[in-house]
């Protein structure tokens, strides 16, 4: 689960143009959108478009997004139920 | 309408109201340069797109580092943006292409959102409270745009921000944007 957790911090950073943020930057259990990164609409989008090329995941129920995108840990707990590459 | 300050800016040079800043990186890496020496405290540059990052940096050093707003007796604070260039949104546009080419169908909304070229006129507004008037229009050359300054927006503006903002190929890019003021 660690290694999963860094490198989805890593591919967090590249698919928001993080520059200067490193993977330790990113606090795991951090709230990814309000407070802690502060992440938007357009970032939510992003971050739909990563589970799906580097993990094969379709978000077909948006309402089930929030709880998914809550912290870089619940997306990881997420991925590793539901990848399909 | 009087020209105030008046910013120019390449790939290699930056030259403000005649004077040149010294840069160390070229192209879009020199943006960035920029971005760090004099901005420094909106991470929203980083997810921009060329044209905006562009437009963005021009506006900056136009109305904080110009020194236009302690020499004035006006008030330096634009009401309007109003912007032009050849290419309109090419660039982004081609590399949001890319995310769509066959067998990669991966549209990034990120690179979507400045598939237009007005959108720089939005980021500018945006980050100095501008809310009057903005507008951009495609143009064949920078002279064009005085013509559209004057019949359109002569006595109905006080100050605006007006001007060039191009980027049609990665690293090649060119603004040369004025803080005008009326004399109404």
């Amino acid at each position: 689960m660690e290694q999963l957790i860094e490198q989805l911090k890593a591919q967090i950073i590249e698919a928001l143009s993080f520059e200067d943020m490193t993977p330790a930057d990113i606090d795991t259990d951090a709230p990814l959108f309000g407070e802690g990164l502060g992440l938007d609409s357009i970032d939510a989008l992003e971050l739909i478009m990563l589970l799906d090329r580097e993990y094969g995941i379709k978000l077909a129920d948006p309402k089930a997004g929030k709880a998914i995108f809550a912290s870089v840990r619940t997306m990881a707990e997420y991925i590793s139920t539901h990848r399909t590459k | 309408m009087k020209v105030e300050s008046q910013i120019e800016i390449t790939p290699t040079s930056v030259v403000l109201n005649g004077q040149a800043i010294a840069v160390e990186a070229t192209g879009e890496k020199m943006l960035v340069e920029l971005y760090r020496r004099f901005v420094g405290d909106y991470p929203k540059f980083f997810k921009m797109d060329t044209l905006s990052r562009l437009g963005f940096i021009a506006a900056e050093l136009l109305l904080k580092h110009s020194g236009a707003s302690e020499h004035s007796d006006k008030s330096c604070q634009p009401t309007a943006v109003i912007l032009a260039n050849r290419s309109a949104s090419i660039k982004n546009d081609r590399d949001y292409l890319a995310t769509i080419s066959e067998g990669n169908y991966y549209p990034s909304p990120s690179l979507f959102v400045y598939t237009l070229p007005n959108i720089v006129t939005g980021e500018i507004a945006i980050r100095h409270h501008i809310q009057g008037e903005t507008a951009f229009y495609i143009l064949e050359k920078p002279e064009d745009l005085e013509p559209i300054l004057l019949s359109t927006f002569n006595f109905k503006l006080s100050t605006a921000l007006a001007g060039w903002c191009e980027c049609s190929e990665p690293n090649s890019f060119y603004a040369k944007m004025q803080l005008i003021i009326w004399n109404n």
